[in-house]
């Protein structure tokens, strides 16, 4: 047998083990974890020009069933996201709610003033520890 | 009680109804963690597997148990989620914080707090915990109240600069995630960060979870799960601490 | 006359498939390159342009996406893949790799400058100052010593550095390309969202690597040295056939099954003391037979003067073959060969492979001086297979068609009445560049289609 045509086929077959083996890798780890399509969240936009209001978005179809996104401006400003599930059975629409969509600071503000027992945070250093809430609420209570 | 000390290079604080010997017993907990799986000292178990030193098909059950829990994730997570650093070095950093705070609840009684570098654990009354700004950790963003199943509270972020300017840019500065276990909610945590938005949306429809994540710009996106959960602005007796 | 029945070989319909081949792998480099943008593209989040600050850092990425792919490319290119070289030929296949090399640097240096730019936007920072903590992040002093590599291997190339080089000295800093390569990669599989860990577009990625260094490893490593090793071949005789010109008798074992068509050229290096670093693409001058083969080559100056008086007995490693100077390059019924000083070596194989009737093929020896080495030969296979066989010696003219000797120039001879049926035909050339490209002008001029002019340059 030709040199050059038994080293071509080892050449391709090596390359279709390696290129094989990579994707049956991306294979396998997608095929666990069936993903979802994103298709009920809008970005909240702040740009000016926005009419206050409730606007409702065209329809979607999704696995969930007809979907349409419902935003709610107040001076400017995206207040509200709702998705909006027209069709569809109950569980997948509870899915669909189960969503982050966009929350404003301001909403959030008054729970700042809480009296929390503990404080979440990215993990820090022992160091970026002493500078953190945490150290002054041990510090406190301790 | 409270008790405060160092261990997986991050500060660890437990507030606990017992014993000085609970809380030494929580602290053991940790370094023996510390001892088996880090990576920065070169005679714990996992630095001799990523040196070659030690296979590991003769590593300890702890330490497979460990790595299968994380491919486990790895799996769940579709792949976001990694126990693998780019070197390929098995880095066990983003179950191992979460195992032991599990563990350590599982040694004290039924009121507790664990706090193990803002990855938070509770048991017994409901609690008030914080979310701190990413922007200020001094700061907090909102508080949450952990009630009924909802008992751990993870937050990761995208502080660390080297991500930040190589991946592409990471879309959220800070991801918190409330579950029932913390394991979830750290590995979810973690993934959500890693993976962005598109990490986000599978979590919230395939994980009964909660999320609130800051991105670059500040802006807030949480479940509607959080919404509810919120604390109220005033000091509530029943909160108080113990 | 069976002979002439038996061989109905249809070349407009090879020269199609070869064709429609040679637009397959032009397709198939523009997708690559296509795809590595996409890529990005498809994994960029949600507002890759968003900000002036995104917007160059994405258009940095994808410089750096589509530069490396046009590395990838020059690589295989450059890998003397069978089937590239069938196709369009290795002299087309090298013209295009050193087409891309200086896009593919220009791409290269504009991912770095551009995603300093855009981090530095993005932080508010001055573009200088993202070099800091850029040098700090892992597996990044390596992507910057890979583009400094880059750099000297584009610039060593450029024709007006290149000529200060010997070949040798050249290449073995070409050969730090691969280095460069390879320091590239960490930082495309660690950093940046594209190829992350567990997703197609890294398998894509992996999938080009494979191919580029699975090609140069099997055809520019693997193969001559298993070739060398199964052929064994040896040099049996040197016969110096004119004035610095030798005939090399080779021998060695199985060489049919080499696959090497009269026409083509192997690179031949002779393991003596003094000839072993410097390899010689020479082409063979008759069609090797199982045990023996011949080349002919002339002494050019460097290394190959000392060639001329290598021992019988020297081993020889050989890379090859390749070229497509051969009959499988015909596209039309006739054929006409012309040959020019020691371009007639591969004329000679070439007519010796052919397969003719009577009145198929031309074929016209030039020389200026009074060197007719192997026109004897020429001549009897000629006669031998019907073809016609004219010869033009004497200076060359100085008006008028200057690619043939002045009488002949002012007789009125043209490649027309040479060639009666040129525009049916294969034009074969092989000789000096500056003379081939004279000719190559008129049959153009003639109306000669591109893809029927075969031409193989003797400037080495």
């Amino acid at each position: 047998m030709n040199t050059r045509q038994a080293l071509t086929g080892i050449f391709a077959t090596a390359t279709v083990i390696i290129v094989g083996w990579q994707v049956g890798a991306v294979a396998l780890g997608q095929g666990a974890a069936s993903s979802t399509s994103s298709t009920a969240t809008t970005t909240s936009n702040p740009a000016s020009g926005l009419k206050s209001g409730t606007y409702t978005g065209s329809n979607e179809q999704t696995q969930f069933g007809d979907v349409q996104v419902e935003i709610t401006v107040a001076n400017g400003t995206i207040t509200d996201v709702k998705t909006v599930v027209l069709t569809g059975n109950e569980g997948r629409s509870d899915q669909i709610n189960s969503q982050a969509a966009p929350i404003l600071r301001s909403e959030v503000l008054s729970s700042q003033s809480a009296n929390v027992a503990s404080v979440s945070g990215a993990t820090y250093t022992s160091d970026a520890y002493l500078t953190s809430l945490q150290s002054a609420l041990d510090k406190a209570k301790g | 009680m409270r008790h405060v000390f160092d261990s997986m290079g991050t500060t660890i604080s437990v507030e606990l109804d017992g014993t000085a010997d609970d809380a030494a017993r929580v602290e053991q907990i940790f370094h023996g963690f510390d001892r088996r799986f880090s990576l920065y000292r070169d005679d714990s178990e996992l630095s001799r597997i990523a040196a070659g030193r030690l296979d590991l098909v003769d590593s300890s059950d702890a330490l497979r148990e460990a790595y299968a829990l994380a491919l486990e994730w790895r799996t769940a997570t579709g792949g976001v989620f990694t126990p693998h650093r780019p070197d390929g070095v098995i880095d066990l950093n983003g179950v191992v914080k979460a195992l032991a705070i599990e563990r350590s609840g599982q040694s004290l009684g039924s009121d507790w707090i664990v706090n193990a570098g803002g990855d938070i654990l509770i048991s017994g009354a409901d609690r008030v915990v914080g979310i701190a700004d990413p922007v200020d950790r001094a700061a907090l963003l909102c508080s949450i109240v952990l009630t009924g199943r909802r008992r751990a509270m993870a937050t990761s972020g995208s502080a660390e600069r080297g991500d930040h300017i190589w991946g592409r840019s990471p879309e959220f500065a800070q991801a918190t995630v409330v579950a029932d276990d913390i394991i979830t909610a750290d590995v979810l945590a973690t993934a959500i960060i890693a993976g962005g938005s598109a990490t986000l949306d599978d979590v919230t429809a395939q994980f009964d979870v909660d999320v609130l994540t800051v991105d670059r710009d500040g802006q807030l996106r949480a479940t509607p799960g959080i919404r509810t959960a919120l604390a109220t602005g005033q000091p509530d007796s029943e909160q108080a601490e113990a | 006359m069976p002979g002439v029945a038996q061989r109905t070989v249809d070349y407009a319909r090879n020269y199609r498939r070869r064709a429609l081949r040679s637009t397959l792998l032009v397709a198939a480099v523009w997708t690559t390159g296509g795809v590595a943008a996409i890529l990005f593209l498809t994994s960029a989040g949600t507002a890759p342009f968003g900000t002036v600050g995104a917007a160059v850092s994405s258009l940095g990425i994808i410089a750096g996406l589509v530069g490396t792919d046009f590395i990838l490319v020059m690589i295989v290119l450059a890998a003397r893949v069978p089937l590239i070289d069938r196709t369009i030929g290795h002299d087309r296949a090298i013209a295009v790799h050193r087409s891309l090399g200086k896009p593919a640097l220009y791409l290269l240096l504009g991912h770095g400058a551009l995603l300093l730019i855009g981090y530095g936007l993005e932080q508010g920072f001055l573009p200088f100052a993202e070099l800091g903590p850029m040098l700090a992040t892992p597996n990044m002093p390596l992507a910057f010593i890979a583009l400094g590599l880059m750099i000297v291997v584009v610039v060593t190339s450029l024709v007006a550095v290149r000529r200060h080089f010997s070949y040798e000295g050249w290449h073995v800093i070409h050969l730090l390309s691969y280095v460069a390569v390879a320091f590239a990669i960490p930082h495309q599989l660690s950093l940046g969202g594209v190829l992350a860990n567990g997703t197609l577009p890294r398998v894509y990625w992996i999938t080009l690597y494979v191919l580029a260094f699975g090609s140069i490893a099997t055809y520019r490593v693997i193969e001559p040295v298993v070739s060398t090793f199964r052929h064994r071949i040896r040099v049996d005789q040197v016969e110096t056939i004119a004035e610095g010109v030798v005939s090399i008798h080779l021998s060695g074992r199985a060489l049919t099954s080499l696959g090497a068509v009269g026409g083509q050229f192997f690179v031949w290096r002779f393991w003596t003391g003094s000839t072993w670093w410097h390899s010689h693409p020479v082409s063979l001058s008759s069609v090797p037979t199982d045990g023996t083969a011949r080349i002919t080559l002339r002494d050019l100056g460097d290394g190959s003067r000392r060639i001329l008086s290598i021992p019988s007995g020297t081993f020889v490693s050989i890379e090859g073959p390749y070229g497509l100077f051969t009959p499988a390059a015909r596209t039309a019924p006739k054929i006409a060969i012309i040959a020019a000083g020691i371009g007639i070596t591969p004329a000679r194989a070439l007519l010796e492979e052919s397969r003719l009737s009577p009145g198929e093929a031309t074929v016209l020896l030039r020389t200026s001086m009074d060197d007719r080495y192997l026109w004897d030969e020429v001549a009897t296979i000629a006669k031998a297979k019907g073809a016609k066989f004219y010869t033009m010696t004497g200076p060359r003219a100085t008006s008028g068609a200057r690619w043939m000797p002045q009488r002949d120039a002012e007789r009125g001879v043209s490649l027309r009445s040479v060639f009666p049926d040129l525009l049916d035909s294969d034009l074969y050339v092989c000789g000096p560049p500056a003379w081939l490209e004279l000719i190559e002008a008129e049959a153009v001029a003639a109306g000669l289609p591109a893809h029927r002019l075969h031409s193989e340059r003797f400037d080495w």
